[in-house]
């Protein structure tokens, strides 16, 4: 089995934790509990005959790293960036954009995923404006809930395929 | 990241136990048994040959030390680097190995050679303990940053709101101003024209045409006086003036001495009108035009005016009350709209554009208008006016 490195980044109260323990614990806890450091967990993607079978090591980041991740020890040999902003809170997206360039000029060719968090809490997400640097990235963005549950996990595994087709 | 440790500093005095083996290691074996720090030993294919301590449970011996540290995934070559260098460290810092959904502790990791045992030696150690008062601590900040995150995000949505609101209301001015500059051209042009047909035909030929030529000649010029109103209502509380020390008493006498009125229309003053700096050019217009309102529109041969002030702080408050046929509620937010006459009386010769000039002048100038009447059940209106005592209030 493969295991591959992937960073959570985005900034504070996103729900970078609330993710990734929908994910590997499948719970959503309401009290928010900040994240100091970094937490890392271990994902076994589930076996589907044909795929590679292969685990990420989730690294989930104190978003008060900001830009100062990209030079971290912790960023090393990382295989691709899942960024999550809320949809919320429309800075966060900004953030978004600043965190995928940031990532890509450390790290160029892993993957980037975007992540548009907290969905059940917008009425209608999809009409959200996005930050123009959007159209720069590329990126299809992925609406997500950590409280519903909503696209995580296929966010993940799809991360893991995109890597492994990348050769990462 | 890599520390040289001959960079430090030796204490100047050493304890009694770093010169004791013995007492040293007992001290080491203390602490490690109270779970303050763990060791692990990992060989040089980076497979765990052994721990010590409660802190490195969780470690697997025989098993590669990626799997039972994750965080060491993708350090492989920093790690087997140190091996060719002497004296240095490979640290990661404030790291927890999340097994569980309640947490695990923060741990600082430290990962070094040891040429007297040939392998490498990590040591575990607690990164601080994070009680719940750092944590609360660190929420509350947090929730600080996320809330002055969204104060500058909405801040700068009202900056932009406020932006686009006045080019949308340049826009409107500048196309009110064209509009109404431009037609004044083709207005004039067929007023002209009716004139001149209206001298070439002869009353025995077209017996009605004279009049509807009079009715042409008349609705153009109607309309012309509307597209100056218009020209003048859009440039209205644009231009610049300088605030100066106006004697509100003296500007009321003033006014009220100008206005032409007829003999059973009485108007009164009561009230302290104090001196205020401000614009004496939109005030005067607004206090005149509301007065000439109240005569004009008045429906009865004898009647009264009654000019009311009060100071209400940062503002003057100011009345005007008739007690001429008043305006039903219905109609109350449309007297101020541009072209509109509801009160038509014998005298009402405008183009229905004097309370849009008013309310316009007193918005341009910081201050609010509104009235009180309740036609036909009472007789009477009063237009109240909030002015502020400075401009830009």
């Amino acid at each position: 089995m493969t295991a591959r490195k992937v960073m959570l980044l985005g900034e504070i109260g996103v729900g970078k934790s609330s993710t990734v323990q929908r994910l590997v614990f499948d719970r959503f806890d309401f009290d928010y509990k900040p994240t100091i450091g970094v937490d890392v967990y271990r994902y076994d993607i589930p076996d589907v005959p044909g795929r590679e079978r292969s685990s990420l090591i989730v690294w989930d980041t104190d978003g008060n790293f900001g830009d100062t991740i990209f030079r971290h020890v912790y960023m090393k040999e990382a295989s691709a960036a899942m960024i999550i902003g809320d949809l919320s809170r429309p800075q966060t997206l900004e953030t978004m954009v600043r965190l995928a360039e940031g990532f890509a000029e450390a790290l160029p060719g892993r993957h980037v995923s975007l992540l548009l968090n907290k969905s059940d809490l917008v009425a209608s997400p999809s009409a959200v404006e996005l930050p123009d640097g959007f159209a720069r990235l590329k990126i299809t963005p992925i609406m997500t809930s950590a409280k519903t549950g909503q696209n995580v996990q296929d966010c993940f595994v799809r991360t893991a395929e995109a890597i492994s087709r990348r050769g990462q | 990241m890599v520390n040289n440790t001959s960079q430090v500093n030796k204490p100047a005095v050493q304890s009694p136990a770093a010169t004791r083996p013995a007492p040293l290691l007992a001290a080491g074996l203390l602490l490690a048994d109270r779970g303050v720090f763990g060791l692990i030993w990992v060989d040089d294919q980076l497979t765990v040959t052994g721990r010590y301590g409660p802190l490195v449970d969780f470690v697997e011996i025989g098993e590669p030390v990626i799997f039972s540290v994750p965080p060491f995934f993708g350090l492989e070559t920093d790690i087997m680097a140190l091996r060719g260098a002497r004296g240095q460290l490979l640290d990661l810092p404030s790291v927890s190995i999340m097994q569980a959904p309640s947490g695990s502790p923060k741990l600082n990791f430290t990962v070094l050679w040891s040429d007297d045992e040939n392998c490498y030696l990590v040591l575990v150690s607690r990164a601080g303990s994070q009680t719940n008062v750092e944590v609360e601590l660190s929420r509350q900040i947090r929730a600080r940053l996320i809330a002055e995150a969204e104060v500058t995000h909405k801040s700068k949505a009202l900056a932009k709101a406020n932006n686009e609101l006045a080019r949308a209301n340049y826009d409107l001015e500048e196309f009110a101003s064209i509009i109404s500059h431009d037609l004044k051209g083709p207005m004039r042009a067929l007023r002209y024209m009716a004139e001149d047909l209206a001298q070439n035909t002869s009353l025995q030929a077209a017996p009605n045409a004279l009049t509807q030529l009079a009715d042409i000649r008349a609705q153009s010029q109607r309309m012309s006086e509307m597209l100056t109103s218009l020209l003048e209502y859009s440039s209205a509380g644009r231009k610049e003036e300088v605030a100066e020390i106006v004697d509100t008493a003296k500007l009321a006498a003033a006014i009220i001495r100008s206005t032409p009125r007829p003999h059973g229309i009485t108007v009164h003053v009561n009230g302290l009108w104090p001196s205020i700096e401000t614009l004496r050019a939109p005030l005067d217009l607004v206090l005149r035009n509301l007065v000439d309102n109240a005569i004009k529109h008045h429906d009865r041969p004898e009647g009264a005016v009654l000019l009311r002030c009060e100071d209400a702080g940062d503002w003057l408050r100011f009345e005007i009350e008739d007690d001429g046929p008043g305006i039903e509620p219905y109609h109350h937010a449309a007297v101020f709209l541009p072209f509109r006459r509801l009160l038509q009386t014998q005298t009402s010769d405008g183009q229905g554009m004097g309370l849009a000039f008013v309310k316009r002048w007193v918005e341009a100038s910081g201050g609010r208008i509104g009235l009180t009447s309740n036609a036909p059940a009472q007789r009477g209106t009063l237009f109240w006016l909030e002015w502020p005592k400075m401009r830009g209030r």
